[in-house]
């Protein structure tokens, strides 16, 4: 099942990095890489993840002494927490400067934005 | 000490106070962040102050109570504490420097500075792998807010673009952690156990991790977004991007590196020197300078990327050396930037308004020579270091291919320097901002600063602590001084030296220290014609004669190199003082350092990475017979040559000595050559002849001799400009010194010094003389002049003198110099060189005769009626010249038999025999003062007959002359002077074509060329970056793979 996700990720990645790199429009530029964003985080979880485990949550269900042989590795789930978080940054920034460049050009195709170059 | 990690905390608690601030208080917000910035800075500077003292251990921060990898630790060593002073400063600073711009955008702008410069102390610190992404998010995050700081609209689009490719390099990096973390279990660097370099998983996880930090690197060709920002974004962010930045991320890579293990560092150097290379040369295509500046930052961060590669070898040296690039590079870089705030237009010819302000010029000429490692600042030994145990590792290759690099560099970054000297300001001059002025003068001092520190502790002695070196840089401070109160104290300093040090010298160190510097001394008289305060001239000039100074004591060859450069640097700055002198200079000082880059290469290959070498040393590789003494031997004797502009290396000479002003033309022409004769009498003397693939090299080195003294003479009777006569004739006579050097015999040395001292006499005498009629006429072409004898009798007597001495015809040293000369190559068994030196010598004559006769012979022009004599402190030290001269020529035993007597102790023979005043040698003798007598009795006798018949002549009215079947086209042509030599031109013609010129000149014209043609992979399209990124990382990995497998 674990495999299924991650490769669903790099699936995910792959059609993200695809779409990012030849739509010249910059909104879809930033969907792809939100599409990216979500396959990393899914290989990221998938990397974590051990069959026939269950969740890392310390409770009733799971005791102390019997964690380590029974939850799945909870740094991942971790990592993936903190990805996202900053993922969420930083699409709201590239969405901002979006909404900047749209009003230098009225435009929002990225080969518009050659000014600077050589 | 207070521990590290509140660094990070000072920085986050400081941005989130100033979220929580009303719109309004500004004022607080600004106040808020300097105070978390200085106290940032302060907790920095206080820990590499305690760890260089050894007061302090290095400390491992834990967090959250746990030990790693269970928790992210943090580590403050010294190399650390010192890359956060550096950006912690850097950021302070910045902040200043930014302060209309962080006002006017508010208290988020303030926040966001902070956010960055916390960000980028916690990516140094950290030793968490994932850790190092989340620091390097909010650094992407920071720097897309502070981009927008610019006033410059295309700034937006730079920003994004930025953001796209961050975006590529975040999905690298996180998937490259979380694979490694699967491998090994551990997200703790230092958990991370080294890893060949092949097709596993865990070496997949690590190269990607590797690759997307290189690319955070800004590796050329991949870098196209990062050049957008270095050009568009504030010159405060600019220098924050470039100094703190690239600086940060290097060491980040620099961690991952260490325990990635040696197979991974190949590949570093290999990145590095791509981009090094690359970018450099794309850079010579640039005319915007923060575009320029963009270019030349990749192009360094990619030099320590190879020294990063290096870190095998380096050894304990590790950190000394990329400590010292990277350190300096950030400090120069943040310096041109802010200095690029305070320069209105965006060419590189605008930064000319910096010649406003002496002390931005000093700034200026600092960062350039910090960027391309001369001395006395940190990089020059970190290069010299570099270079030494790269050879002693046998990977020449690197260092050959990192010093035509350096060169390119040196290229694009001097031509800037001239532009900014010479060319006119197309901008207005804006009045430069004190805050702004401040932060070039902090940056300044800290280079500075580094230099004299990494002097100190380094295993080399402290260029900075070298007395003469450190006179020069007083007359920095003495600038306010009129020039006569500095000209007095630099005779005194040059004088006292020489004085100081006579009891130390040997024979010949006294002769070329008397040549040098109490020559230098006699030179400096003609500088008190001068008024005024002179800005500007006494720093340099005090450069060279240090310069000279040390070349002459230096024992090792750590101090024969240093002592070169700084005479090369001082020497530029002297000729790029000259009227039309921009691309002289240039080429001077292209050729010099790529002669510099041979010698360093040839010490290098000479030490085998032991140090400090002594000099003697080359001796016993010449007598052991190892394979690489003539390598050695060819590499010093290019570099010398490229100082006595041998023939093929001598483009550079005319332009420089003839534009230069009335008193460096002498001191560059009659004291300057003479450093590279000093450098091949040492070889020469400890290498003898060496042989490479059966050719004697020495034989070779005749040749050159040979050529030049032909081809100088050759060239030098056709010049109408009579400093460039007068500069090719250097190359001519210089040509005759290697001559009589390269014969390996005593009388060819003999010869040889005694072309030291009377080249130096009457090539400076000359100068002085033909400067001294420029500084009336105001012009330098011989046909606009004439009939000058009656007007200048003293300057016409010098030249008289002068070219008499020259041509080496009795009575005269000249003839001393051709006795030797002659006895010289009788002594030796090389015919046909012999057979071109002996035609040089009535060449010669003829553009003597003609300097003397188109000067001060024939008709006066009208508008010269009224011409005084040259001025007094001109015709001084030529009458001194005179005086001396004279003297030597009657008493040529002051110091030749000195020296005589010492070279004998080298070559172990004696070929002259001294008795009273007679010289007798295996063919002959001579008696100075019998042939002084004899000459002076014909002089007496035509005189008498001449005076006796003078009534018959007839005097010659103006415009009565003939054209000699000569058709004159223009009407300057209509004068005798032009074109004087035509029927020699027609024979002798093509003997002057431009080769050598236009050899060169392919060679920068297809450099320029490329560069202009390959940066168009710039195109300006951020997608197109991201996927040069992408296609980028995954060539890197086929190539490196195809590498391994």
């Amino acid at each position: 099942m674990y495999l299924v996700a991650m490769a669903a990720g790099f699936l995910l990645i792959l059609m993200g990095l695809y779409g990012a790199l030849t739509h010249r429009n910059i909104l879809r530029m930033i969907v792809g890489f939100t599409l990216a964003d979500s396959g990393v985080h899914l290989v990221l979880v998938a990397v974590g993840y051990l069959p026939g485990r269950t969740a890392p949550i310390l409770d009733s269900a799971v005791p102390l002494d019997e964690a380590a042989q029974r939850i799945i590795d909870p740094v991942p789930q971790a990592l993936v927490l903190t990805a996202i978080v900053i993922g969420l940054g930083i699409t709201a920034l590239m969405l901002a400067y979006a909404y900047r460049l749209f009003r230098t050009r009225k435009s929002l195709d990225i080969a518009e934005f050659t000014e600077l170059k050589w | 000490m207070v521990s590290a990690i509140y660094i990070i905390a000072t920085g986050l608690g400081a941005g989130f106070l100033i979220g929580l601030l009303k719109d309004d208080r500004k004022g607080d917000a600004f106040f808020l962040a300097v105070a978390a910035l200085a106290a940032m800075a302060w907790i920095s500077v206080s820990w590499t102050l305690a760890l260089t003292a050894g007061v302090a251990e290095p400390q491992q921060i834990i967090t959250a109570g746990v030990q790693p990898p269970f928790a992210i630790n943090l580590r403050m060593g010294l190399a650390e504490a010192g890359l956060l002073s550096v950006i912690t400063l850097t950021g302070l600073v910045s902040a200043f420097y930014l302060r209309p711009a962080l006002m006017q955008l508010g208290r988020r702008a303030a926040a966001v500075l902070v956010i960055l410069v916390m960000a980028l102390s916690g990516l140094v610190l950290t030793r968490d792998v994932f850790n190092l992404f989340v620091f390097f998010e909010l650094i992407v995050i920071a720097t897309g807010g502070l981009v927008l700081l610019s006033n410059d609209k295309r700034a937006v689009a730079a920003g994004f673009k930025y953001l796209v490719v961050s975006q590529v390099i975040s999905v690298l990096l996180l998937i490259g952690i979380i694979f490694t973390y699967h491998a090994q279990g551990s997200l703790n660097i230092d958990d991370i156990p080294a890893q060949p370099m092949a097709f596993t998983g865990a070496g997949l996880a690590l190269f990607l991790v590797l690759i997307a930090l290189v690319v955070e690197l800004k590796p050329f060709p991949a870098n196209g977004w990062a050049l957008d920002i270095y050009e568009a974004a504030h010159p405060g962010f600019s220098a924050l991007f470039s100094a703190a930045s690239a600086t940060t991320a290097l060491y980040a890579a620099d961690k991952l590196f260490a325990v990635a293990g040696p197979d991974w560092l190949p590949l570093a150097t290999g990145l590095g020197l791509i981009s090094f290379l690359g970018s450099n040369i794309l850079a010579l295509a640039q005319r915007s300078d923060r575009r320029l500046l963009g270019y030349s930052s990749v192009g360094q961060i990619g030099l320590v990327l190879v020294v990063l590669g290096q870190r095998d070898i380096l050894g304990d040296a590790y950190l000394y050396v990329a400590g010292g690039i990277l350190i300096t590079h950030a400090i120069a870089k943040a310096g041109l930037f802010w200095l690029s705030g305070l320069v209105t237009g965006r060419d590189l010819a605008d930064w000319a308004v910096l010649r406003a302000n002496p002390v931005l010029v000093l700034a200026f000429a600092s960062f350039v020579a910090m960027l391309l490692g001369l001395p006395p600042f940190a990089g020059f030994y970190a290069k010299w270091d570099l270079a030494h145990t790269l050879v002693a590792a046998d990977r020449l290759p690197v260092l050959v291919l990192v010093l035509i690099g350096a060169l390119i560099e040196a290229g694009y970054l001097f031509r800037w320097f001239g532009m900014a000297m010479k060319r006119k300001s197309a901008v207005a001059f804006p009045g430069f901002a004190l805050d702004k002025v401040t932060a070039v003068i902090i940056a300044m001092v800290a280079g500075w600063g580094l230099g004299y520190i990494w002097g100190a502790a380094g295993a080399h002695p402290n260029l900075m602590l070298a007395t003469p070196l450190a006179f020069a840089l007083l007359f920095l401070v003495l600038e306010p001084l009129p020039a006569w109160a500095k000209n007095l104290l630099a005779i005194a300093g040059l004088l006292g030296w020489v004085a100081l040090r006579y009891p130390d010298y040997d024979p010949l160190q006294l002769v070329f220290a008397l040549v040098m510097l109490a020559g230098g001394a006699v030179i400096l008289l003609a500088s008190f014609h001068v008024r005024g305060r002179r800005l500007g001239f006494y720093p340099p000039a005090m450069l060279m004669y240090a310069g000279l100074a040390m070349l002459i004591d230096a024992q090792t060859s750590f101090q024969f190199f240093a002592a070169w450069e700084i005479l090369t640097l001082g020497s530029y700055f002297l000729i790029l003082r000259g009227q039309d002198s921009e691309p002289h200079a240039l080429s001077y000082i292209l050729f010099s350092l790529g002669g510099a880059f041979a010698i360093l290469a040839g010490f290098a290959l000479a030490a085998m990475g032991i140090q400090p070498f002594a000099l003697v040393n080359l001796a016993a590789i010449a007598e052991a017979g190892l394979a690489i003494a003539p390598w050695v031997f060819v590499l010093l004797a290019v570099g010398f040559m490229t100082k006595t502009a041998a023939i093929g290396l001598h483009i550079w000479l005319p332009g420089a000595h003839a534009e230069a002003e009335t008193d460096v033309s002498p001191m560059v022409s009659g004291i300057l050559l003479k450093a590279g004769l000093f450098g091949l009498w040492l070889l020469l003397i400890y290498m003898g002849r060496q042989t490479l693939w059966g050719v004697d090299l020495t034989h070779v080195l005749v040749w050159i001799g040979a050529l030049s003294a032909f081809l100088g003479a050759v060239l030098a009777i056709f010049q109408e400009d009579a400093k460039r006569l007068l500069a090719y004739s250097s190359i001519s006579q210089m040509g005759y010194a290697l001559f009589g050097l390269a014969l390996m015999n005593h009388l060819g040395w003999l010869l040889a010094l005694m072309f030291v001292i009377n080249h130096f006499v009457y090539k400076s005498m000359l100068f002085l003389a033909v400067g001294g009629v420029k500084e009336r006429t105001h012009t330098k072409l011989m046909y606009k002049m004439g009939g000058l004898i009656t007007l200048m009798p003293f300057t016409f007597i010098s030249v008289l003198v002068g070219i008499i001495a020259m041509s080496g015809v009795p009575p005269l040293s000249g003839f001393g110099g051709r006795w030797v000369f002659y006895n010289a190559i009788m002594a030796s068994d090389l015919r046909l060189p012999m057979v071109l030196i002996f035609i040089t010598g009535p060449i010669g004559f003829l553009y003597l005769f003609r300097l003397i006769h188109t000067i001060f012979l024939g008709q006066l022009k009208d508008e010269h009626r009224k011409l005084r004599e040259a001025p007094f402190w001109i015709v001084l030290p030529q009458m001194l010249f005179v005086a001396f001269l004279i003297a030597f020529a009657v008493l040529p035993g002051m110091m030749l038999r000195r020296v005589d007597a010492y070279i004998a102790t080298i070559t172990g023979d004696q070929a002259l025999t001294w008795s009273g005043r007679v010289i007798t040698s295996e063919f002959g003798y001579w008696n100075p003062i019998a042939i002084a007598a004899v000459i002076g009795a014909i002089f007496v006798l035509v005189l008498a007959l001449l005076l006796a018949i003078n009534h018959n002549a007839t005097r010659v009215k103006q415009f009565n002359i003939v054209f000699s079947a000569e058709r004159p086209y223009k009407p300057q042509t209509t004068h005798f002077a032009w074109n004087f030599f035509a029927p020699y031109r027609k024979a002798l013609g093509f003997l002057e074509s431009p080769v050598v010129t236009t050899f060169w000149g392919a060679l920068t014209d297809s450099l320029h060329a490329s560069a202009d043609f390959a940066r168009r992979i710039y195109t300006g399209n951020g997608q197109t970056y991201a996927l040069q990124v992408v296609a980028f990382v995954v060539a890197v990995y086929l190539i490196a793979m195809g590498g391994v497998s």
